[in-house]
């Protein structure tokens, strides 16, 4: 009698049978609608991207193709070789691995940058009340208009820096147009040591550089890396910016993706796999930095 | 200017007319402070009256609008915190939470460049004493409170300070474990001997640790004294409110001289006490009222007063509340509209709405000018 009434194990087993079969059961019926909701457009997308033209608009729609084909990706490697299918009328005579590279190019360095800056110009908000309560945001304002409403402006800045159609135009777009997210983002991060960690390391003697490398980074490693990650997804999908300033020597992988949607119509196929293509990056940054990123959340358990 | 002479006399830290505003708000005002080496200084007062500032500026953390700080006898005012020799433990205790206990206590020997085997002695050394020994490999965030404590005390011993600084090291601490971090500190001041100064809001904290306590309101030093001093002297009705549990009573009477006695009158009722038990001078008694105080456990029963030989007029009050502490009571008093609370002895029992007699201990009272606060006897 008295060990049935004390302790959560007694609890459970007090619980008839099949009510906890139905707590069971429930429990992984809402999990499988959370997955499938998100997990459904990405079946799609693969789907799609190993259909034949046939099949890509068909009812009723096969998860699974009937008739299987590489063909959507070797035709975004070598454009050319698909020419018996009268379905490919595609324009694109460009393999995305150009796209590819200007990518992988630009989207990891303006990450760096924006990330790096962000960070030390939280620090600086955070500490020092850097600008006062102007500063920090006004760099958010810059996240306030239509992005279009900067194009115009931009445009002439960078036709006469001739910076149009370069990395280093897209380098410095993106990592200025997100620098104000990782400032706020880092911000709260860095609001979250307590300063009396940094005054231990200074009376230890650590210089100011020391301390913000050796004690503070490290601490909000995990945030950062959560920014980081924030950041390379906007940029890795950017495509405004991308179109508007780019046009053959350094286009991105979105500004490829859209080359195939043509006046004869839509690609599907090709698109869907790009589409696949372009997610793998992405898929293994967010790998890569997943450890941190579970501290990087969890921030907050640190006692103040 | 206190130089010269603060070397002979053993004296280490000196504080010259102190002196902090923010933004036009005086946080620490005119402090004056000496201490001698290997004393344990307190410093008390309620939160927001200037005692971690006072020890931040002491720390190098923050500057003084003005004032002078020497410390052996060297102005300190513009050196660098690490330049100072005078270390700090936080309330949180600050630990760096990515590193393990060892490269907790290496990291002030490892900015100053000591040699890996040296740094590895004197990190194993401290270790030991303070039992830490087992724990070096292991994150600081995972460690327990009292670990905690002992790796901040132990980090801040190696860079070898002159002067130690707590600041309510005990503060978010749940009162069981209060009391045992507070005797392991104690046992370590005595054990090491540096001259230390520990800021509390914790009366109790200050008067179990502290050779000496500062008293602090407002920015203002209330008294600087010895435990028994303060409890005993009260220089300021403050000083006297803040110190004790229950707090002192208060009473704002008005007095007569009547030959030998003097008499106070307070609230429909009066009592009477010798002038020579209360050794005032009549020229210090000026103004017709006085605040009159007296502490819970001087208030005595007329009988127990009496076979201690301490003789007084007797009052007569009614008991309306009793709160039984173990060892002791406390009972709130009613005379009149007024309550007075006692503490006595458990071994007498009394029910609510008993009349009793008691007696204010004379030699006990205080007096203080209800003008200014200060205390005339």
């Amino acid at each position: 009698m008295r060990e049935r009434s004390s302790g959560r194990v007694s609890a459970q087993v007090a619980l008839p049978k099949r009510r906890r079969w139905l707590r069971w059961g429930a429990h992984w019926l809402i999990v499988l609608v959370v997955l499938l909701f998100f997990a459904m457009p990405v079946v799609w997308l693969l789907s799609v991207s190993f259909k034949p033209p046939q099949e890509w608009q068909a009812f009723p729609p096969t998860v699974i193709p009937r008739g299987p084909t590489l063909n959507n990706y070797l035709l975004l490697v070598n454009p050319e070789l698909p020419k018996g299918s009268a379905s490919y009328m595609l324009r694109v005579t460009e393999p995305v691995t150009k796209s590819f590279i200007n990518s992988l190019i630009i989207v990891p360095i303006a990450t760096l940058i924006s990330a790096m800056v962000g960070f030390l110009a939280a620090y600086g908000v955070s500490r020092y009340r850097v600008g006062g309560d102007f500063m920090p945001f006004f760099v958010l304002t810059t996240r306030m208009f239509p992005p279009v409403a900067f194009a115009v402006p931009l445009l002439v800045y960078y036709q006469n820096l001739r910076l149009i159609d370069t990395r280093l135009g897209m380098i410095i777009i993106y990592a200025g147009f997100t620098v104000a997210f990782s400032l706020w983002m880092m911000k709260g991060f860095i609001d979250a040591v307590p300063r009396s960690v940094e005054e231990a390391a200074i009376l230890d003697g650590a210089s100011r550089w020391r301390v913000l490398f050796t004690i503070t980074l490290p601490l909000v490693k995990g945030g950062l890396a959560a920014t980081a990650l924030f950041v390379f997804i906007l940029n890795w999908t950017e495509f405004l910016y991308a179109l508007i300033f780019t046009s053959t020597r350094s286009i991105t992988v979105p500004v490829q993706l859209s080359h195939y949607v043509g006046a004869v119509g839509r690609f599907y196929g090709p698109q869907a796999a790009l589409g696949v293509i372009a997610s793998i990056p992405a898929v293994i940054f967010g790998y890569l930095i997943q450890r941190h990123l579970v501290t990087g959340f969890s921030f907050g358990l640190i006692r103040k | 200017m206190g130089n010269a002479e603060g070397k002979d006399r053993g004296i280490l830290l000196e504080l010259c007319g102190l002196q902090k505003e923010f933004d036009g708000f005086v946080a620490v005002e005119g402090l004056d402070l000496t201490i001698v080496e290997g004393e344990f200084i307190c410093f008390l007062g309620p939160s927001g009256c200037g005692k971690t500032t006072t020890l931040r500026m002491i720390a190098g953390l923050e500057t003084p609008t003005s004032g002078e700080i020497y410390l052996r006898g060297r102005k300190i005012n513009d050196l660098i915190p690490q330049q100072r020799g005078v270390g700090l433990v936080f309330q949180n205790y600050a630990l760096f939470w990515h590193m393990t206990v060892y490269d907790n206590l290496a990291f002030g020997l490892r900015i100053r460049g000591v040699s890996r085997e040296e740094m590895d002695k004197y990190v194993k050394d401290v270790a030991e004493r303070f039992e830490l020994e087992s724990l070096l490999n292991i994150k600081a965030r995972r460690l327990d409170l009292s670990a905690m404590q002992r790796v901040a005390v132990a980090r801040t011993l190696l860079t070898d300070p002159y002067l130690l600084l707590f600041d309510e090291p005990l503060n978010n601490i749940r009162p069981g474990l209060r009391e045992i971090l507070r005797a392991e500190l104690k046992r370590l001041q005595k054990e090491l001997n540096r001259t230390m100064i520990y800021v509390t809001h914790d009366q109790e904290e200050a008067m179990t640790l502290g050779d000496r306590i500062l008293v602090m309101n407002a920015g203002k030093v209330e008294q600087l004294d010895t435990p028994r001093q303060i409890y005993l002297h009260p220089r300021t009705l403050f000083v006297a409110d803040f110190i004790g549990r229950p707090s002192m009573n208060f009473m704002e009477t008005e007095y007569e001289m009547k030959g030998e006695k003097i008499s106070f009158k307070w609230n429909g009722f009066s009592f009477n006490i010798e002038k020579k038990d209360l050794d005032v001078e009549e020229k210090h008694l000026k103004g017709k009222k006085l605040i009159v105080g007296i502490r819970p456990e001087h208030i005595l029963l007329a009988d127990e007063a009496e076979k201690g030989g301490i003789s007084a007029e007797p009052l007569s009050a009614m008991v309306d509340l009793i709160q039984p502490l173990g060892a002791k009571k406390i009972i709130d008093l009613k005379s009149g509209d007024h309550m007075v609370k006692m503490v006595s002895s458990s071994e007498y029992s009394f029910k609510r709405g008993d009349r009793i007699s008691v007696i204010f201990d004379p030699r006990r009272i205080h007096l203080f000018d209800p003008k200014d606060g200060r205390v005339i006897l």
